[in-house]
């Protein structure tokens, strides 16, 4: 045996453990989603039988039906939706101005207003919750899609990752356009901003995804459940019935519906814009 | 003359400046600066009802030194952490050096890896919940066990760092990859034909070249682990026979400001787990120069 | 697509636009918030106030509910910023915290001008205790009075050749009957859950012990009949015809007991109507019995001469904030959720048993609907044993540390006896505190 056959039959083991290890570690992934359609289908008796039976005797539409008349979920998308746009909004316009400004303007107090943004990214959000909502409260904006945005209005991260990308941009192309005439501002807007594409689309994700699964803002600030997200939707739904599977089961496949269904579109957006979120 | 006009652009300059940064730092402040610097200040106080404080010293801090739950909650984030963050972190760039691997499918198998990432934290919660249910859930069954995954006080916070585990690998596995693709093919060549195996190849070449990438992922993973709460809020319960061996640390802070109102004690958990979060930040960003190589 | 999200944005601005100047509709109209937390009584209550409106066609109220996890965080922090509902339920373990502290509007002479005493004259003696302050104010108009019921299979109850239970079922019964189903069928007998009100309380009191002492300054769990009690209630979870707390944390007993894997749980009288409703393929195979009386009290306390019988009963109250901004329509709404034609709508809604005396009876119309399937008789007799649930103003601070304590006893890390001593002192030392405060 030569020493090219070897190394031939040593390349095709690696190869089968690769794709072996990664059918598994793909089984693993995507388990928890099958089983989340399939207990969707069952009765509850079904879903809490033992031992547990894994395909349902029937696809009933039972938990579907008891989900949607227990959650109003064409108010819960519609609130999502704009939930996620205003922060989605917000986050790209302040943290862009932000982030260009930490980046590449020189003003006194840069370094100490840097920090707060440091500092805000190591804090716990729940102890901001009673503040804000009283906050939302006085501002008379409790039980609307304001007081739900409220707290998204500016995002630490955001001027955190896009001051990073600011500081990617060579300064000539910023001087170049000063020359031209520009003030900060259209240098800012007209030149700079147009660059970070990139960028601007990992922080829309990015926003837009913890905006979607945040939990606790929505359930406090808003009364009402015509008011919440899905997210939140989906958190009361524990508290009527604990334990009715297919009913929680089907409420939890309708929630990410939407979400899972951009995702696999956008995919290689969504992979590439977060993976640029990591930093160098 | 001419020094006149450069510090009039100059201060034109930091005009701009502060304009541009005055919506994001007002809103921290005002949303979530202030309010810290607020808790700061109840932590050494009393919650008499109501938003009205009364200042009595170290009091909440020698109550929550001396309350064997607290210094448990403590044991549980920190054993959180060591649950995550490692094996977290090892599992994600495993599956990335697979994904780097020249495979078939890869966007495939990238997007079903980090899919739970798209997925709201409530959903993925409930799904393993049933998966773990102790009489009629899956894995049970699969594993041939009979554990009351969600309910022993042994494997309760497993239980919750499987499934952070499973919701953040595509994440950390996304990121991992980008730093394996900018890594020069070169180097793995020359060392070759130095004769280096691929174990070699891995310490000497992958390891130090991804470090910079490791080290924003473990930041990330290790600040989230520390404040893990939402996970567990919607894994367990109030009559969970193993709640105090399972609860985080803002966990207990949910518990004892807004459920049992003592917002001053709340508080000073709330301190404590910052002071922690900054210290374990502070020891990484130290320690990165042992072992992060930012140029070769 | 440029263009297309630009018209989203545009489109999704106006909406932002229509929701925030919604709230401050300007129709000349006094427009009140109602705050409740229970889906289920959302009908009842807006049926209320429909016919209140109808004959005050300038004020609108809104009916709003929030789930009982969020409630009373978002009720504190809006006392604080004084942007409280106009109108909310109140329960008792909350009262005295709000009341105590200024927050509710001292509603005791509401009815001065339409009849002296009213209050005594048209409602019990609990009821009164539940809305009363510690200064003997009155913070809340009477809304409603539940207590708990023995919820039974009846399939499991003949196959297993066992007499339904009856007035005289002790808990001693009760066991007995557990083992036979059990043994008979395979199902679960009776499901012994961790729970207060719907738990181990009804049995403290029946067998001669107590939470609080009669003036609610000292606790009883370490009492000689406090403590056989729960030493009884908890160790049930012991026997094999009941799952023990694991199961009860990650399956719920009421789930268990629907899809029929049990024989007998405890439930409130607020819950059976939502249970017809949920479940009509149980329709006629369930009914309900008066809880199991104590076979050996160890001591009976003169108000109960009731030969270890006893139930617990709460009910809730409708208050308004000390500060609020239409303090006087409000108070005129809430003197009309007090008068009889008001609670009858509740009760006939299903809501709610009400609290005015003699009205109770309009609750059984809800379950006429479904052809009257279940004894709710025994309800209604079991209210002249009732005691009132107890609490006292430290209860949200001591509620959850019970709480702790009681589910390391059940998770066997704590002895049981050395828990009830540890749950006395908690309670004891936060009333205390409380006490030494005011």
């Amino acid at each position: 045996m030569n020493k090219t056959s070897s190394s031939r039959r040593s390349y095709v083991t690696t190869k089968v453990l690769v794709y072996a290890a990664l059918i598994i570690g793909a089984a693993i992934m995507i388990f928890p989603f099958l089983w989340m359609v399939l207990t969707s289908f069952k009765t509850q008796a079904e879903s809490v039988s033992i031992p547990a039976t894994f395909f349902p005797s029937a696809f009933r539409l039972d938990g579907y039906k008891k989900v949607l008349e227990n959650l109003p979920f064409v108010k819960l998308y519609w609130n999502t939706i704009l939930l996620v746009f205003f922060r989605v909004v917000c986050a790209v316009v302040f943290s862009s101005m932000a982030g260009y400004a930490f980046a590449k303007l020189k003003f006194r107090g840069k370094n100490l207003l840097f920090t707060i943004v440091l500092v805000q990214m190591s804090l716990p959000s729940q102890i901001f919750i009673i503040p804000q909502y009283q906050m939302v409260a006085k501002l008379g904006l409790v039980n609307t899609i304001a007081g739900l945005v409220f707290p998204g209005i500016v995002s630490a991260f955001g001027v955190f990752f896009l001051r990073q990308t600011y500081m990617g941009i060579p300064n000539e192309i910023g001087e170049a356009a000063y020359l031209d005439g520009c003030n900060q501002f259209q240098t800012f807007y007209k030149v700079m901003f147009p660059l970070t594409g990139t960028s601007v689309a990992a922080i829309t994700i990015f926003t837009a995804v913890f905006a979607y699964g945040d939990l606790m803002w929505p359930q406090i600030v808003n009364n009402d459940i015509n008011m919440f997200t899905l997210s939140a939707g989906l958190a009361t739904l524990r508290g009527m019935d604990t334990t009715n599977f297919p009913m929680l089961m089907a409420g939890s496949l309708l929630a990410m519906l939407p979400m899972v269904v951009l995702y696999l579109i956008f995919q290689k957006q969504f992979v590439e814009g977060i993976a640029g979120t990591g930093g160098k | 003359m001419k020094n006149r006009k450069l510090s009039a652009s100059a201060r034109r300059e930091e005009n701009w400046g502060w304009l541009l940064v005055a919506p994001t730092i007002i809103g921290l402040f005002v949303l979530n600066i202030w309010p810290f610097i607020q808790t700061i200040y109840t932590s050494f106080c009393e919650h008499l009802g109501f938003g009205h404080y009364r200042f009595i010293g170290l009091d909440n801090y020698i109550e929550m030194f001396r309350n064997p739950d607290f210094w448990k909650a403590t044991w549980n984030t920190v054993y959180f952490c060591i649950l995550t963050v490692p094996v977290g972190i090892a599992l994600a760039l495993f599956v990335a050096m697979l994904l780097n691997a020249k495979v078939k499918f890869k966007g495939g198998f990238r997007t079903i890896f980090f899919l739970p990432m798209v997925c709201a934290p409530a959903a993925i919660a409930m799904v393993w919940q049933v998966i773990f249910n102790g009489d009629s859930g899956i894995l049970n069954q699969i594993l041939g066990t009979h554990i009351q995954w969600i309910t022993n006080s042994k494997t309760a916070i497993i239980a919750v760092a499987i499934v952070s585990t499973w919701s953040s690998i595509g994440y950390d596995a996304v990121l991992l990859l980008a730093g394996l693709q900018n890594i020069n093919k070169q180097l793995y060549e020359a060392s070759s034909i130095d004769g280096a195996g691929k174990i070699r190849q891995f310490f000497n070449i992958t390891l130090p070249m991804i470090s910079p990438t490791m080290f924003s992922v473990l930041i990330m993973r290790l600040m989230a682990s520390m404040k893990v709460y939402d996970l567990i809020y919607m894994m367990s319960d109030d009559t969970n026979p193993a709640m105090a061996d399972m609860q985080s640390l803002m966990y207990l802070f949910y518990r004892s400001s807004f459920v049992a109102g003592d917002r001053g004690y709340g508080s000073a958990i709330v301190v404590w787990t910052v002071a922690l979060i900054l210290l374990v930040t502070l020891i990484q960003f130290w320690g990165q120069k042992k072992w992060v190589t930012y140029d070769i | 697509m440029k263009k297309f999200l630009r018209g989203m944005a545009a489109v999704l601005l106006v909406a932002l636009m229509l929701s925030v100047s919604g709230c401050g509709a300007s129709d000349g109209k006094t427009h009140l918030t109602f705050q409740i937390w229970d889906t289920n009584q959302r009908q009842g209550m807006q049926d209320m106030c429909d016919a209140y409106t109808a004959q005050h066609p300038d004020v609108v109220i809104d009916v709003q509910v929030v789930s009982w996890n969020e409630y009373w965080t978002k009720l504190e922090a809006a006392a604080e910023s004084n942007t409280m509902p106009d109108i909310f339920w109140m329960h008792t373990n909350q009262l005295l915290y709000y009341a105590d502290f200024g927050m509710l509007a001292d509603v005791t002479d509401l009815y001065d001008d339409v009849e002296p005493g009213y209050y005594q004259n048209h409602f019990s003696e609990i009821s009164l205790g539940n809305i009363s302050g510690s200064d003997g104010r009155y913070y809340g108009v009477p809304k409603d009075k539940d207590n708990g019921v023995l919820v039974y299979n009846k399939e499991m109850f003949d196959a297993a050749g066992v007499a339904y239970p009856d007035d005289d079922w002790t808990w001693d019964d009760l066991t007995e009957a557990s083992q036979k189903i059990y043994d008979a069928t395979g199902n679960y007998g009776y499901l012994a859950y961790l729970d207060d009100q719907l738990g181990y309380w009804a049995y403290v009191y029946q067998n001669g012990g107590y939470i609080l002492s009669a003036d609610r300054t000292a606790c009883g769990f370490n009492q000689p009949g406090g403590k056989e009690a729960m030493e009884f209630y908890i160790g049930m979870q012991q026997e094999e015809w009941c799952p023990d707390q694991n199961f009860f944390t990650q399956n719920g007993a009421g789930a268990t007991f629907w899809s029929q894997r049990a024989a007998m749980f405890m439930e409130g009288s607020w819950s059976l109507l939502g249970a017809l409703k949920d479940h009509p393929e149980m329709l006629g195979k369930w009914d309900i019995a008066k809880l199991p009386k104590a076979p050996d009290p160890v001591s009976t306390p003169e108000s109960l001469d009731q030969d270890g019988r006893a139930c617990m009963s709460n009910g809730l109250c409708y208050s308004t904030g000390a500060h609020g901004k239409n303090l006087e329509i409000v108070k005129d709404v809430l003197k009309y959720f007090g008068t009889e034609e008001a609670q009858l709508i509740q009760g006939r809604s299903g809501a709610a048993i009400p609290a005015y005396l003699g009205t109770e009876e309009s609750w059984r119309t809800a379950f006429e609907e479904y052809g009257d399937p279940i004894n709710v008789d025994c309800i209604f007799e079991q209210f002249d044993y009732a005691i009132q649930v107890p609490y006292n103003s430290a209860s949200p601070r001591w509620k959850s540390q019970v709480l702790d304590v009681l589910t390391q006893v059940y998770a066997g890390n704590q002895e049981v006896d050395a828990g009830l001593d540890k749950m006395t002192e908690i309670v004891n030392t936060e009333t205390a505190k409380k006490l030494a405060g005011n």
